[in-house]
């Protein structure tokens, strides 16, 4: 119990009496030049999935900055990294594992209409509400690749 | 410490009775709000996982919908939110001092910050009501097939629940700027500042994913 209290003491005085000034114009202004070096990028049109990667690795660097230092993660003591890394694990878990299904699936389980699909009759997605007049063959008729 | 006889005071008034000592009450508050951001992070991890799978199957419709949205909008948007999160960790700071007036002035600013980006989400909105690029069957623009419908139903639901988190926040921080300019709070005890700051930053960490995921496909 004392110990535990000793824990609790030593991030209080962590969190609660430095400054952190110069540590929050440092992070700012990291975040806004890598906020203004993802947005060039994406205007670069990076080959295959260069662009996406190169994206989200800007992306978490951000991320990791705002919670490490704005939310200082950084100053916490374990219990509390381990309740949000635990859930980024989940994240990634679900993410991974959903997209992992997807795109090992035979070509004939994906929707009508989407890559890799098999083109045969699409399935009428508009429901009727933005149905142009004319031939009622549907949005999906002409398939888009 | 000078301020012991202060100190002790704020200790025995923030005190709840189920509590040993204030620095174990502060830890158990932390330790309760990270949990729930947590389950904030995986609310919106569903999200973004129907994003990826969509985005995988209908790439195309996905890339082209994604380029009729007006990208300095979201990179306008990005700056201001990162820049409220950078003001109320400056709030926190003076929160730390004992400079209540201070974190006041900073929060306000925050969500000064957080109605710009607001009014920046209207303005697309309203855009995207006029050109019909809405979600499902009510899309009225002009990219064949699904791929569109589901790029702004991800879109809409994202950024709208996003909103959503922009709005309770921007309220949290009037609350408790409110509430640190009539000096709620001392340097020993200011958990709530810590807090609030710490769900703004939540809101802020999640545009830093929507920003490349949404806007620069």
């Amino acid at each position: 119990m004392a110990e535990r209290g000793s824990v609790a003491m030593e991030e209080h005085e962590r969190v609660g009496h430095h400054s952190h000034v110069g540590r929050y114009v440092v992070v700012w202004a990291a975040l806004l030049v890598l906020t203004l070096a993802t947005w060039a990028l994406s205007r670069l049109h990076l080959p295959g999935g260069w662009a996406i990667f190169v994206a989200l690795l800007i992306a978490s660097s951000k991320g990791a900055l705002v919670a490490l230092f704005f939310m200082h993660l950084w100053d916490q003591t374990g219990a509390n990294r381990l309740v949000f890394m635990t859930s980024l694990v989940f994240v990634a878990l679900l993410i991974l594992i959903v997209l992992s299904d997807n795109s090992t699936r035979f070509r004939l389980a994906n929707p009508p209409g989407s890559e890799g699909a098999l083109p045969f009759a699409p399935t009428d997605y508009s429901m009727g509400a933005a149905k142009e007049p004319g031939p009622s063959t549907g949005q999906g008729a002409p398939l888009p690749r | 410490m000078s301020s012991a006889s202060a100190g002790e005071v704020a200790a025995t008034s923030y005190l709840a009775h189920h509590f040993e000592s204030l620095e174990k009450q502060q830890h158990a508050a932390r330790l309760g709000m990270w949990v729930f951001l947590a389950t904030e992070v995986l609310l919106f991890a569903a999200l973004f996982a129907g994003y990826s799978v969509y985005r995988y199957l209908f790439h195309e419709a996905f890339v082209e919908s994604s380029r009729g949205l007006q990208t300095w909008i979201g990179l306008v948007n990005t700056i201001v939110l990162v820049t409220s999160s950078f003001t109320v960790a400056m709030g926190l700071d003076r929160a730390g001092r004992g400079d209540g007036k201070g974190t006041r002035a900073l929060f306000f600013v925050s969500v000064l910050l957080a109605l710009l980006f607001l009014f920046f989400k209207y303005i697309e909105y309203s855009h995207h009501f006029e050109t019909g690029e809405l979600p499902g069957r009510f899309y009225r623009g002009e990219i064949a097939g699904s791929g569109p419908r589901l790029f702004f139903t991800l879109y809409f639901m994202i950024t709208g629940l996003h909103g959503i988190h922009v709005i309770v926040g921007a309220t949290i921080l009037v609350v408790i700027g409110v509430r640190a300019g009539a000096g709620a709070y001392t340097p020993e005890y200011h958990v709530p500042v810590e807090l609030a700051g710490l769900y703004w930053h939540l809101v802020d960490l999640i545009w830093i994913f929507v920003f490349p995921l949404i806007y620069l496909i």
